[in-house]
């Protein structure tokens, strides 16, 4: 039994290492894009294609977390160049996220409000679309 | 009470909250002390939506129609309820316009007074209660000390510069561009601008990239990374003539660099030109560089065609 599937299967083995052999040259045998070309110049070809190989990957995976699609997220991923992907990477929890500027503050203490409009008023803050700061 | 009072003199004292007087903004002695963004629609914002409708606002001056609606699914992240920036330049991008970050008030006054509206990343609030949002500066009046923005719900709004700089020094200054490939920044530098266009790239979008590398040399004529990416893009255009023109500008410029040379053999192989190309391909792998194994798999392609 054995013997008789050996064949069979060690062919499709030795072809798609083949298949995979003939993919990596193809990959690799191409025109250098401009950004891996200003990369160069910039002599930050190392650090950053190994930082964007993790980051690419990395920055897709939380997008999709934050509920982006896998589709779109790969999307937005690939217009971005690795030095955008590897600054991303790192700091991916704490980037802003510009949201809002409309809703007043739903939910928060009476007393925040308070500093809020006060700050408002020295024109510290702006969360009030109603207060108008002193000059 | 007490505490409160305490606790709100204790914040008004802390480093970079900045009741210090930030002043009228600083501008370089060749912009004006007015200015206004003609051609620059305002959306109003849905909830949470300031990203898509600050950039729908840039693209449209761009002469890109679009509207918010269209470019939420492409900017917004719904578990953060807010963009990101970096997806607000990819998907300048992906409707063909550079995205050109800037920073400070020098660079945001002149891009202003040469007529370009600027994005800008904004916290309305301070950092243990951020309201992060995204407005469209479309104009200044240095003697009023007034900034003039399209924000949230309002058009037209006017901030006192010192209440605009408080909120902006949150993100440290961060502006976006928003540009047609044939217009460079004020302020441009090579480099920026270049990685700029090559996001085009990234993007799919060639004929921009092409328009916005044929614009850099208008400026920097001796630009090797500019005739790279004019090849690139032509390559990615079919126009093979134009690419190979570029890429041997670029061998001219650089003749130690192989990277040319390397792309220069495989239009030419394109071309139906071996022995050409092999001469090339084979120039590259002598001049070495971090690219030596792109280079050394270029040459066995051609030696195998």
């Amino acid at each position: 039994m054995f013997k008789k599937i050996l064949k069979p299967v060690s062919l499709l083995l030795v072809c798609s290492f083949l298949l995979l052999d003939l993919s990596v040259q193809t990959a690799n045998a191409q025109l250098v894009d401009t950004n891996s070309v200003i990369a160069v110049q910039q002599e930050e070809v190392n650090r950053e294609r190994v930082a964007a190989f993790l980051g690419r990957e990395d920055v897709q995976q939380v997008m999709v977390q934050q509920g982006v699609d896998i589709a779109e997220a790969q999307k937005r991923v690939a217009s971005l160049s690795d030095a955008e992907l590897a600054k991303m990477a790192n700091s991916m929890d704490q980037l802003p996220a510009g949201a809002s500027g409309v809703g007043a503050v739903v939910g928060a203490v009476v007393f925040i409000f308070v500093v809020l409009l006060i700050t408002d008023l020295l024109g510290l803050t702006h969360v009030f679309p109603f207060v108008h700061a002193q000059r | 009470m007490i505490a409160g009072l305490l606790f709100l003199g204790l914040l008004l004292f802390l480093p970079g909250c900045g009741l210090l007087p930030i002043g009228p903004l600083t501008q370089s002695p060749d912009v004006p002390a007015t200015a206004m963004v003609a051609g620059v629609p305002f959306f109003a914002q849905d909830e949470l939506q300031c990203g898509p409708a600050a950039l729908a606002m840039a693209l449209n001056w761009s002469g890109v129609a679009v509207q918010p609606s269209d470019l939420s699914p492409e900017v917004y992240s719904p578990g953060l309820k807010g963009s990101l920036q970096n997806s607000l330049i990819g998907s300048a991008r992906r409707h063909g316009r550079v995205a050109y970050p800037i920073t400070g008030s020098e660079a945001l006054l002149a891009e202003v007074a040469a007529g370009r509206p600027v994005i800008v990343l904004v916290n309305l609030s301070f950092s243990w209660y951020p309201k992060w949002h995204y407005a469209v500066v479309i104009g200044f009046d240095q003697p009023q000390g007034e900034v003039l923005l399209h924000s949230g719900l309002t058009a037209r709004e006017i901030l006192s510069s010192r209440t605009f700089m408080n909120l902006w020094q949150r993100s440290e200054y961060w502006g976006l561009l928003v540009l047609p490939p044939d217009q460079l920044p004020v302020g441009s530098d090579e480099v920026a601008w270049l990685s700029a266009v090559a996001g085009l790239e990234l993007a799919g979008q060639w004929q921009a990239a092409e328009t916005g590398y044929a614009s850099a040399l208008k400026r920097w004529e001796t630009s090797f990374a500019a005739w790279m990416g004019l090849g690139n893009s032509r390559y990615s255009l079919h126009d093979l003539d134009g690419s190979a023109e570029a890429f041997h500008q670029a061998t001219l410029l650089q003749p130690d660099n192989g990277l040319a040379f390397n792309n220069l053999a495989h239009v030419l192989a394109e071309q139906g030109k071996r022995e050409a190309a092999q001469v090339a391909a084979q120039r590259a792998v002598d001049l070495g560089g971090p690219y030596l194994e792109t280079f050394r798999q270029t040459l066995e392609e051609l030696k195998l065609k």
